[in-house]
């Protein structure tokens, strides 16, 4: 019992992380009903950035984890305008084709920067480890629950009350009827990649201070873990991407507990599977209809 | 007053304006009649600048707003209530409000003051204040699409079919409001298939077919006009 529960919380702390990788996925995909395929990688361009300044001149955390983010939003700014924003919207498949053909520059491009396979990024934690009766809670895995829990409540913050919140979410009803009220979409789309950078590179910079070594295969992880838990909690919807962030960190914690580290992956992959057989929409996605079904067979 | 001269606009190669003029004076309802396809929604899409003019001139009162990008004519004061009112589904009432005003840069008392106002004149609509848009009735969605093109301040509402999919009693009750509003001081150009509703509200009419104006007048000499009686009234003679 005491093991489940311990599963339990450092699924729930590592599972925040997911958690804001889903939330890049799903207001992209809420605002231009396109996936963004290079988000994962444009992560992890920005936190070879930060590594690359930490492997050559030492830095500080600090500095590492500003330079992540400062280049992860110049590399989603970049993402969209190659991606998403050239290309005509009604050509879904193309901007889906060219968001994959930018991760692979994204990721030659890391290489270049760094061309070894491991680099080991610096930990971070604001507070150490401590233990609450038999449990114990690790510093890293804390501090990433801390930040996460600070950007989703900023993140909520943000689009509930203020303007340019209400301008996200009125794109992300209609593009067209937010045109009308003379809120500048393009614009609003730009806004919405460079904020999303930023929660996808706090998400990376607490993945990487935890695991404390980065590779290239970071970018596609990332991609991968963010979709999955996105499709989990439901496409379009901020609650869903939190729930189906935990709920991923979860499972994954207690695969890796009771099958072992083989099946933690696996068992990600085979919920996948059945949530997107038996509730295609997610747990709290609307069921698919109207205007998302036109958007899914565009896609 | 809004006056529009020569108006050209396009998709691709093919011209659905081809040269439109008209105006719409300060304090009237204006109406823009036709059938489907003869360049209605286009005209006033060119007006509020969501389609860009080949040539021609939109001009406010005696502002150019012929160039500018559609923001830019939200906030000159050019308001659209499209077809089919397009609220925002999964948004509240009184964030469509909100999304209303954005071109304004209003402060959130001012804001406030005038969703008040729009309360006091559209109470159905502050009784669902809190729930979505989308759960509302088609009356109340038109009703909402009229509030939020109001809340842009504008000094003309240019407003497309809203009589659209709407059942009878609620086309009566849409135009009522439409003429309430129009005492109040509110400038409209009105496009319109349904004739004979708009016979009851407007003071100018405009025929548009084939992409071109094919008739000017009051709404008596529309009457007397023996073509469109065939064509848009459909009324034998009394």
């Amino acid at each position: 019992m005491i093991d489940f529960v311990q599963n339990t919380v450092d699924g729930i702390m590592f599972g925040s992380s997911y958690a804001l990788l889903a939330i890049g996925f799903t207001i992209v995909f809420g605002v231009l009903r396109r996936i963004n395929l290079a988000f994962g990688a444009s992560i992890m361009l920005g936190a070879y950035a930060g590594t690359w300044l930490h492997v050559h001149y030492q830095v500080n955390v600090l500095v590492v984890a500003l330079t992540t983010l400062v280049c992860t939003v110049l590399a989603g700014i970049y993402v969209e305008r190659l991606c998403f924003r050239a290309i005509r919207r009604d050509a879904a498949l193309a901007s889906m084709v060219s968001s994959f053909v930018i991760w692979m520059q994204l990721e030659e491009a890391a290489v270049h920067l760094l061309p070894e396979r491991t680099y080991a990024f610096p930990s971070f934690f604001v507070a150490g480890s401590f233990e609450l009766g038999p449990f114990l809670f690790r510093g890293e895995q804390t501090t990433m629950l801390v930040l996460a829990a600070l950007m989703v409540g900023a993140l909520h913050l943000l689009l509930r009350h203020t303007r340019f919140g209400l301008a996200l979410r009125a794109v992300s009803e209609s593009p067209r009827a937010a045109a009308y009220m003379g809120i500048d979409t393009a614009w609003v789309m730009l806004c919405a990649f460079a904020l999303v950078s930023l929660v996808g590179g706090v998400a990376g910079f607490a993945i990487l201070a935890t695991d404390e070594q980065i590779t290239p295969f970071f970018g596609l992880w990332a991609t991968f873990k963010g979709l999955i838990a996105m499709m989990l909690g439901g496409m379009g919807s901020l609650p869903g991407a939190v729930l189906g962030g935990l709920l991923l960190g979860v499972i994954e914690a207690h695969a890796q507990w009771y099958l072992g580290n083989e099946y933690k992956d696996l068992s990600a992959y085979l919920l996948l599977f059945a949530m997107l057989v038996l509730r295609p929409g997610g747990i709290l996605g609307q069921r698919i209809h109207g205007r998302e079904a036109l958007a899914f067979r565009r896609v | 007053m809004l006056r529009v001269r020569d108006l050209v606009s396009s998709y691709g190669k093919l011209d659905v304006l081809r040269g439109i003029s008209l105006d719409a004076a300060e304090g009237r309802i204006t109406c823009l009649l036709g059938p489907n396809g003869a360049g209605k929604t286009t005209t006033l899409f060119t007006i509020a600048g969501i389609l860009s003019a080949r040539s021609g001139s939109v001009l406010l009162n005696g502002e150019d707003l012929t160039r500018l990008p559609a923001p830019k004519v939200v906030s000159r004061g050019i308001a659209l209530v499209p077809e089919n009112r397009l609220v925002f589904p999964r948004m509240n009432v009184e964030e469509n409000l909100r999304a209303g005003a954005y071109a304004r840069r209003a402060s959130a008392a001012e804001i406030a003051a005038d969703i008040a106002d729009l309360y006091r004149r559209f109470p159905r609509l502050e009784a669902r204040r809190d729930q979505f848009a989308g759960t509302l009735s088609g009356g109340e969605q038109q009703m909402l699409a009229i509030a939020r093109g109001l809340m842009a301040r504008p000094r003309i509402l240019l407003m497309d079919e809203p009589s659209v999919g709407l059942a009878p009693l609620i086309v009566d009750e849409i135009f009522r409001i439409i003429q309430e509003l129009n005492a109040e001081g509110v400038t409209i150009l009105l496009v319109e298939q349904n004739a004979r509703m708009a016979l009851t509200v407007a003071h100018k009419f405009y025929l548009i077919e084939g992409g071109e104006i094919t008739f000017s007048g009051s709404p008596g000499e529309l009457e007397e006009d023996e073509v469109i009686r065939r064509a848009y009234l459909g009324a034998q003679k009394e």
